[in-house]
């Protein structure tokens, strides 16, 4: 059981809050990711985790046991560093087997579970050099044998196919994965790549100045984002947000833009209603449609069709990202890729209703989507 | 036909050579001549001659045997030892500890003490001799080893603080942190760690504050006086008013230098930098 349980957080630079009072808790076995920009708190929150900060208030416990007080060497977790922090003056091997030693492994042992390690990584023809002589991708293995050659109750990663080349980060995003269903122990890892965080996480804790956004499976934090941040952050090519005003009326609702009326399906209505927005008259809203839920059109064959004009075309290969300009806004649309059209094209937008998003403008918090209950 | 500046280089560091050789040799050969040899000149014109005056000659040990004849120079030399060896010894581990200290642990006001630190190495140390002097007299250590040792600390501590932060600094605190989470306390860290990385800057440090301490002659002469008399003072008592020992200086001068040649061999192997080079990513 090694469950990470994180209880009114906080971490203080100065004044600086770098963590507001997190509530976060990891169960066991779980691939958590904390998920953020750059100075969201969750490399903060993880080092807190790890011990290598101290907490300012709040409590955290791992396996039921608090750690606030405890030292790093103590709290028997394992982590993988952003830039690997491998020991410069031993080998590969050495490396690897320090924590062993550190724990009076026998030496048959040590040799067992470093080449299994290596094996696993396939970095077996590395054990004996330096890390001097070694690539990014290579070090980077090192310094995830270095953690998986114990046993701990909880690993802890910082960004670490971060600095590695776009195919080898995807390489690697699966052999974390199923590093993860091998070892079948908890897993906390963070990343500012949305990509990362959908194709591995169990759950997803999406951090912003501090503050936990959403906590949820990958798949609810894309469908169901309880905020413009959490929305606009997680997605390539991001949602596309429009300023607009929601019309609340006796039978039917509708989004206005600009000249444009947009109808609100009632699944989204009774969405909206379920989820207690009080709404009376006119209310200003960000409408959210993903590049996915917008269909391109030569003609208008609907009445809520948007008109526009094309910007520009993306062509990605097997698809193709079209930017159109309307009311003085653009947006992205995924079209197939075989889609003709060129620069200031005039065309058409069909909105996807059933997947529109309805943002409060004043809080940017999600009209459809509640927070559940966080941690 | 290599290029003018690869000549001029070879040539600059020719002249350079010779500068820094010349008077090493010219001791090295005077210490192994009987006096009257030392000073033998060659017939006017004759430049060869100088050649084969430092190089032929009848070697003789009758300088050595006569600086050591009366076992003053040997206690001079135990003295030169025990002053630099201790000195080194309190300097450099506190000064390991000071150099963690400051570049690890956040203590307030850090800046301000790390360049206090500093100052007392700006001044040179003959302006503050007096002011030492009249201190080492209130507190009984004047001419006594340890009223020296302690003269040494004082100038070697602050240097080899400024020294090893510097190459403390230099370690990423995450090897620092990868040590903790693998197991390791503060203490064990640092011995595993931290101190085989800053090697090259220790050995460093070891040398240059026992080159410190090792040719000091100011403090020697004034705070060591008669209790703590080291090698530069007593060397520099073979010229008196009435007479110079050439040949007794020089043989000193060549026993003198010698030590500094050993350690400075012994350390080479730990001055190897670049250890660091390609740990991190990148």
């Amino acid at each position: 059981m090694a469950e990470v349980l994180l209880k009114n957080v906080v971490k203080k630079y100065g004044k600086v809050e770098a963590v507001k009072s997190l509530n976060l808790r990891c169960k066991d076995k779980e691939f958590l990711v904390l998920l953020g920009p750059s100075g969201c708190g969750k490399s903060s929150t993880l080092r807190m985790i790890a011990g290598l900060e101290s907490i300012s208030s709040g409590d955290i416990t791992i396996a039921g046991a608090k750690v606030n007080q405890t030292h790093p060497s103590k709290r028997d977790i394992a982590m993988v560093f952003e830039t690997y922090a491998l020991y410069p003056h031993k080998t590969v091997f050495d490396n690897m087997a320090y924590p062993l030693r550190i724990r009076k492994m026998p030496k048959s042992e040590i040799k067992t579970r470093v080449e299994r390690a290596a094996e696993i990584l396939e970095i077996v023809p590395m054990l004996e050099r330096y890390p001097r002589q070694l690539s990014g991708g290579q070090k980077q293995r090192v310094a995830i044998g270095r953690a998986i050659v114990r046993d701990p109750k909880v690993f802890l990663m910082d960004e670490p196919i971060s600095h590695l080349d776009a195919k080898l980060r995807g390489h690697m995003r699966g052999e974390l994965k199923h590093l993860h269903e091998e070892l079948n122990q908890t897993f906390i890892y963070v990343s500012h790549d949305q990509t990362e965080a959908m194709s591995m996480a169990d759950r997803i804790a999406v951090m912003n100045l501090g503050e936990l956004q959403q906590f949820d499976t990958p798949e609810k934090i894309f469908n169901e984002p309880v905020n413009e941040f959490v929305a606009g952050f997680v997605g390539d090519p991001p949602m596309n947000f429009l300023p607009c005003t929601l019309v609340t009326g006796e039978k039917q609702w509708s989004v206005e833009f600009k000249q444009f009326i947009i109808e609100v399906p009632d699944r989204v209505k009774n969405l909206t209603q379920k989820a207690g927005a009080q709404l009376s008259g006119r209310h200003g809203v960000t409408l959210g449609i993903r590049p996915d839920n917008v269909l391109l059109k030569h003609e208008r064959t609907k009445p809520g069709d948007l008109a526009g004009e094309i910007y520009i075309t993306e062509p990605l290969g097997s698809y193709m990202i079209v930017d159109v300009e309307i009311g003085g806004e653009r947006i992205k649309v995924r079209a197939d890729i075989s889609f003709p059209g060129r620069s200031k094209d005039p065309i058409f937008l069909e909105l996807d209703g059933d997947h529109m998003h309805l943002f409060d403008a004043g809080t940017s918090r999600s009209l459809i989507h509640q927070s559940n209950g966080k941690g | 036909m290599p290029k003018p500046g690869r000549i001029l280089k070879w040539l600059g560091l020719a002249v350079f050579f010779l500068w820094t050789v010349t008077p090493i040799v010219f001791m090295i050969s005077a210490s192994f001549k009987g006096t009257s040899d030392i000073f033998k000149l060659p017939p006017l014109g004759d430049w060869g001659g100088i050649f084969n005056l430092l190089f032929f000659f009848d070697a003789s040990l009758v300088q050595f045997e006569s600086i050591f004849h009366d076992g003053s120079f040997f206690s001079h030399l135990l003295t030169s030892i025990a002053a630099t060896g201790l000195s080194v010894l309190i300097s450099v581990p506190a000064g390991l500890a000071a150099a963690y200290a400051l570049s690890r642990a956040n203590i307030p006001g850090k800046k301000h003490l790390y360049f206090w630190v500093i100052t007392t190495r700006m001044a040179p140390p003959i302006a503050v001799m007096i002011p030492l002097y009249v201190l080492w007299r209130s507190i009984g250590a004047l001419h006594t080893l340890p009223g020296l040792v302690l003269a040494y600390v004082t100038f070697n501590l602050p240097f080899a603080i400024w020294l090893l932060r510097g190459f403390m600094d230099s370690i990423p605190r995450e090897l620092e942190e990868a040590a903790y989470v693998d197991g390791k306390g503060r203490i064990g860290a640092f011995m595993e760690i931290i101190f085989p990385l800053i090697r090259p800057g220790v050995g460093a440090t070891v040398i240059l504050c026992s080159m410190f301490a090792w040719n000091d002659y100011l403090f020697a002469l004034i705070l060591g006086g008669r209790g703590a008399k080291t090698l530069p003072v007593g060397i520099s008592e073979l010229a008196s008013a009435t007479q110079i020992h050439w040949g007794q200086i020089m043989a000193g001068g060549l026993v003198m230098i010698l030590p500094m040649v050993i350690l400075g061999l012994a350390i080479r192997k730990s001055l190897v930098t670049g250890l660091t080079m390609g740990a991190m990513r990148g």
